[in-house]
């Protein structure tokens, strides 16, 4: 066994992916192998990227959207398995978990920063709700023209976990996938202590608020300062309540740890939009979480 | 006898504790602190155990064997 | 693809929310099994220790130590021990590890014949060697070792097996271990010659995950040996043939996320068929600053009554030896089998300098009182004692 085979050490792989910083650690006996298993596991982040991207013309998501209102579209398994993800967090949150409400970046422009008018976000309003979606025969249908689905609320975390799968079938366990703080662990660092991550403060870019011990499982965090601007010292965020067509205002970010980190996201972001009733919400499911409130305060579990 | 009927009651204490919720996987990150093990330096506790039987009566708690040593 | 078994009291939200998850492909939601360490680990300690008596200033080293405050301002040294330990941990082809402990000891300074009086100088060299073969199974592991421990009139030699076996969600882990030890004494003194004394001991222990932030471990110790057990350095010593022990220890660690700390407790009671029986108290503090260093206070409490055979000082006699009783089958004037309390105070302070890397430093104060004892009903007329002991340690990973 050459010495390269026992050296243990944590190699890191920094890419671009989801308009973010996106980053995959690793440590493997062998280094060779660290670079192609991260390849993999990029190339997999990347894969989900094109396909369930909002942004490019021919993935699945601009498929489904350009047939709104003109009949179903055909899924596959992958897709049909986040749709019918998508429609049980629907019914476990009363609609307020809800994958048509992207529309609503029509109204809320972060770079204009301005506060739309109650017409335009009414008319808005009338081309959302999944109630409204059909599901069968693996296919959906948005009825209305002008319906959009979204997978942004789970995507990046559905990827997380994707990719982190990849490492784990290739025998990796010790790292993690990080892609902009949504993260799915593998095991501990080879000395067997945690994984040491940083919950960034919500208004400092730069301080970070507590340190939590990661070795296993997805941790996500919703916030208030990725997209967002305010006027007159009112922060209008990128969280948008689909039912009643406005940002949150209640907690300035949530972190969850969950086994998985499409459950971390989501609870985090159902959290942010149950605003004053997500504490109960996190008491009740039973993960651990990290939340900032308005206040600055602290409540952790 | 003593300290095999109070181990014994312990031990049944800590079954029937309905404080006790199973903690998962991913659950364990502070688990893994090297503090929250109960051997993370060796080498003290060698030095440790071999000081305290050096001038105390006591030995023994937690491991056994180990080389003894001419302070009898 | 596996799914991860709930044993669950995750809340039914908690459970429906994970349930939703588990219909997505491939996002690996089985639990992994434990696995052998796949890094070495190569640690270095010093340590250098100092043992101190207290006498009275106008009677020397070999006068009359009285209770009284006012006297005792000048100190006896006693032992003084510098140590060096070197360890090692190989991973063996993911199933197996090999370990091995290499001390060294260079003891000098001195020791009392009887009580705490007439102190005779000493010098002694130690070496002592562990090894560990373990294999690692599914929820568990089987580790055999050896010791060996040699000084110029000592030689010990032990063998150890011990067994863990986890449960499925690695919340409870039990363990069980035997060992048995052979030592043989060939004093410089030649008092006797070729003494031999064998032992043996198991453990039983289980430790208990109670909650992300609780861990609890309980064991239960047994000793038994039959032997030479008798100091041959100190007069009017003369000690059973056979000793038997028992321990119980609960131990309990607890982090508290809020401080970035973490407390750890133990307690130990231990009963022997000498007669004694003592309690001590470990509570220790770790604070964690920053990402790269912890701070963590430590404090002992000790307390041990004597043997039944213990004799105690006579202060008429003093500072002449005090007689056993006549007809005494057993007796002996060690310090050691006295009744007393005993307090440490420590401060250790860990830095890790790389992901790989972490030196440590150590520092502790250990006094040994009569008085201290928790009753308060120590032997008399011993000289109290007092150690400080440094310690520098580094360990590396590779």
């Amino acid at each position: 066994m050459s010495s390269a085979d026992k050296n243990l050490s944590v190699q890191r792989y920094p890419f671009r992916a989801m308009g973010s910083e996106c980053e995959v650690v690793l440590a493997v006996k062998n280094q060779a192998q660290a670079y192609a298993l991260a390849q993999k596991a990029i190339a997999e982040v990347l894969r989900i990227e094109k396909k369930y991207s909002r942004y490019t013309s021919d993935s699945m998501v601009a498929k489904i959207n350009q047939h709104a209102g003109l009949g179903p579209v055909a899924c596959d398994d992958e897709t049909w398995a986040l749709l019918h993800y998508a429609e049980q967090l629907h019914e476990q949150t009363q609609g307020l978990f809800d994958i048509t409400s992207g529309v609503l970046r029509h109204a809320w422009d972060f770079k204009s920063a301005v506060v739309p008018a109650a017409e335009k976000l009414d008319a808005l309003r009338n081309k959302m709700g999944w109630y409204k979606v059909v599901l069968q025969n693996q296919s959906i249908a948005l009825p209305d023209v002008g319906m959009e689905i979204d997978l942004g609320g789970f995507g990046k975390e559905y990827a997380a976990d994707r990719a982190a799968q990849v490492l784990q079938a290739q025998g990796v366990s010790s790292g993690y996938v990080n892609l902009a703080g949504d993260m799915r662990f593998l095991g501990a660092k080879p000395s067997g202590e945690p994984w040491m991550i940083g919950i960034q403060d919500p208004r400092r870019q730069d301080q970070v608020v507590a340190t939590l011990p990661m070795i296993q499982g997805g941790l996500a965090t919703s916030g208030d300062y990725e997209r967002f601007f305010e006027i007159d010292d009112k922060r209008y965020c990128h969280v948008l309540n689909p039912l009643t067509g406005w940002p949150v205002q209640y907690w300035r970010s949530v972190s969850v740890a969950a086994p998985a980190a499409v459950v971390a996201g989501c609870t985090s972001t159902i959290a942010m939009l149950k605003e004053k009733e997500g504490l109960a919400f996190l008491q009740a499911t039973g993960f651990d979480f990290l939340a900032i409130d308005s206040s600055n305060q602290v409540h952790m579990r | 006898m003593f300290a095999r009927v109070l181990t014994l009651t312990a031990i049944l204490a800590l079954q029937g504790c309905s404080m006790i919720q199973p903690v998962e996987a991913w659950q364990k990150g502070t688990l893994a602190l090297p503090e929250m093990t109960f051997d993370d330096d060796p080498l003290e506790r060698g030095y440790k155990e071999h000081t305290y039987t050096s001038k105390e009566a006591s030995s023994g708690g937690s491991a056994v064997g180990g080389g003894g040593c001419g302070c009898n | 693809m596996a799914v991860i078994k709930h044993n669950s009291k995750l809340p039914e939200l908690g459970a429906a929310l994970l349930g939703a998850a588990m219909t997505l492909p491939c996002i690996m939601l089985s639990a992994q099994a434990e696995t052998a360490p796949e890094k070495g680990t190569l640690s270095f300690k010093y340590l250098n220790y100092k043992e101190r008596q207290q006498v009275t200033s106008n009677a020397g080293s070999s006068g009359a130590w009285t209770d009284s405050q006012s006297s005792a301002s000048a100190y006896d040294d006693r032992v003084h021990v510098k140590a060096t330990a070197t360890s090692v941990l190989l991973p063996l082809n993911g199933e197996w590890s090999l370990s091995g402990t290499l001390v060294t000891d260079s003891i000098s300074g001195a020791s009392p014949a009887y009580h705490t009086q007439s102190l005779s100088k000493l010098q002694d060299f130690r070496r002592a060697v562990d090894t560990s073969l373990t294999r690692y199974l599914p929820n568990g592991k089987l580790a055999l070792g050896l010791s060996h421990s040699g000084e110029n009139d000592y030689i010990s030699r032990a063998v150890s097996l011990l067994a863990t076996q986890a449960s499925d969600d690695k919340n409870t882990t039990w363990t069980a271990g035997v060992a048995i030890q052979r030592d043989v004494i060939n004093p410089v003194n030649q008092i006797v010659a070729s003494e031999k004394k064998r032992g043996s001991d198991w453990l039983l222990g289980v430790t208990q995950v109670v909650s992300m932030n609780d861990i609890v471990q309980l064991n239960l110790g047994h000793y038994s040996g039959r032997g030479y057990f008798s100091d041959p350095y100190k007069i009017y010593d003369e000690r059973p043939t056979d000793r038997e022990h028992q321990t119980f220890q609960a131990r309990w660690n607890h982090h508290v996320a809020a401080l970035n700390g973490t407390s750890r407790l133990a307690y130990r009671f231990y009963t022997d068929t000498w007669g004694i029986r003592s309690h001590t108290i470990d509570a220790e503090w770790v604070q964690r600053l920053g990402s790269e260093w912890r701070v963590a206070p430590q404090l002992r409490l000790y307390s041990q009554n004597a043997a039944r055979f213990y004799v105690e000082v006579d202060p008429r006699i003093a500072p002449f030896p005090t007689s056993p009783p006549p007809n005494a089958l057993h007796f002996s004037e060690d310090q050691r089998l006295s009744a007393f309390g005993a307090v440490t105070m420590g401060l250790k302070v860990t830095r890790q300098l790389s992901v790989d890397t972490a030196v440590d430093f150590k520092v502790e104060q250990y006094g040994q009182k009569a008085a201290w004892k928790f009753n308060g009903l120590g032997s008399q007329g011993l000289a109290p004692f007092y150690a400080r002991s440094i310690q520098v340690g580094i360990t590396h990973s590779f």
